[in-house]
């Protein structure tokens, strides 16, 4: 009798380990298969720029708010289209906006554009908007873990004429096999004359490359 | 007999769980300190920075010294020479040596402040290193705390188990040199 009823309650026990395995193991594949799909532009874009996602990141130093963003290809197509748009022109877009990485980078200080705030003669100003307008490309550098530099293919400072609360500037870089292959890449800002020294962001190649996408 | 091997797996898994989590929570709750003055001795950019800014300063006062030895030649020759001057002529003269004078006074003056700002921003440029590795250690080890040390007295007594800054200053020149 007592035989039995072990037998019985070890059959039990397997049954019930194989459920759990079998369970953890479909969470498992669902989880790996999880794609972070949004429906609405609106919604992609909130969840880029919430920090908790890892896609940007800020830092401040010595009065100076620095806010760097890595834009998805899809947030960048969802820019051009916005809600609305066929498969065939969404595919066409991804497969332009794809071939680069796209950052933005925000600075302000007191919350108001550099040029606004950071400046305090017109040798400074003029000096601040040569900066901005012609020497990111020697001052902003992407380089991967094992400090190869990613070279820059551009940048557009936009001049807001202090109606902006921060000082806006975009970096394309080249999305090469050099960064695919890299553990993590590091954003790194000189002195801008600010006096915050060189600043860096330290960027997770897996995270920035499992993109949310839209529809 | 399988269901007890089954058994002792789960129990042991389940004690190396309840390890995992208290040796966590330990590292979690333990004050711990890192000496700020040691990391910044020791870390390797500090020694890049620190001998850029010295080759840059010694260029800016070299411009300064040859600047003041030609003015102290002119004064030399001035010396020689104006007994042989007219009245007009010393008083140009003397015009355009305190006017050298000014301008290598000022010059010397923005060398200074530029350094100065150099020293600051490189300065500035290690710290934000060290503050960046130490969130990541702090992060990655599951510190609630990282105090920083720096002779000025805010740590009056901690044990060495409690001092990471060797730890700290290994991993973040490993980072830095790419390691």
């Amino acid at each position: 009798m007592k035989r039995i009823w072990a037998s019985k309650m070890h059959k039990l026990y397997k049954r019930h380990i194989l459920g759990g395995i079998i369970i953890w193991l479909v969470c498992n594949l669902l989880l790996a298969c999880h794609d972070m799909r949004f429906e609405s532009a609106e919604e992609l874009s909130a969840f880029v720029y919430n920090e908790n996602n890892h896609y940007t990141q800020h830092k401040i130093i010595n009065g100076v708010r620095f806010d760097l963003t890595y834009k998805p290809t899809d947030l960048m197509v969802s820019q051009q289209i916005g809600d609305t748009g066929s498969d065939t022109r969404i595919g066409q877009l991804r497969k332009q906006y794809g071939n680069h990485l796209y950052f933005t980078l925000k600075m302000s200080k007191n919350d108001q554009e550099l040029l606004t705030s950071a400046v305090s003669n017109r040798v400074e100003f003029g000096e601040m908007v040569h900066q901005l307008s012609f020497e990111m490309q020697e001052k902003v550098q992407l380089t991967t873990s094992s400090k190869e530099a990613i070279a820059m293919t551009d940048f557009i400072y936009p001049r807001m004429y202090g109606l902006s609360k921060a000082t806006s500037i975009l970096f394309v870089f080249p999305r090469d096999s050099r960064v695919l292959e890299a553990d993590y890449l590091n954003f790194t800002i000189a002195d801008l004359g600010l006096m915050t020294g060189e600043v860096r962001f330290k960027l997770e190649t897996a995270k920035l490359m499992k993109e949310p996408r839209l529809f | 007999m399988k269901m007890y091997k089954i058994t002792l797996v789960f129990a042991v898994a389940g004690f190396m769980c309840g390890a995992m989590a208290l040796l966590f929570t330990y590292n979690s709750s333990q004050q711990v300190y890192v000496d700020v003055n040691k990391l910044l001795d020791g870390y390797e950019r500090t020694k890049v920075v620190r001998s850029e800014y010295e080759s840059k300063a010694k260029t800016l006062q070299a411009n300064v010294d040859s600047l003041l030895n030609a003015w102290q030649k002119e004064i030399t020759t001035y010396e020689k020479e104006r007994s042989a001057m007219s009245k007009k002529e010393l008083e140009l003269k003397q015009q355009l040596l305190s006017s050298q004078q000014r301008q290598i006074s000022n010059y010397q003056q923005a060398i200074e402040q530029q350094l100065q700002e150099e020293d600051q921003k490189s300065t500035q440029t290690v710290i934000n290193d060290i503050n960046d590795y130490i969130k990541e250690f702090g992060e990655r080890n599951g510190y609630r705390m990282i105090y920083g040390a720096s002779g000025g007295g805010n740590i009056m007594y901690a044990s060495d188990a409690a001092d990471l800054t060797d730890e700290v200053l290994t991993g973040l020149n490993e980072a830095y040199l790419g390691q």
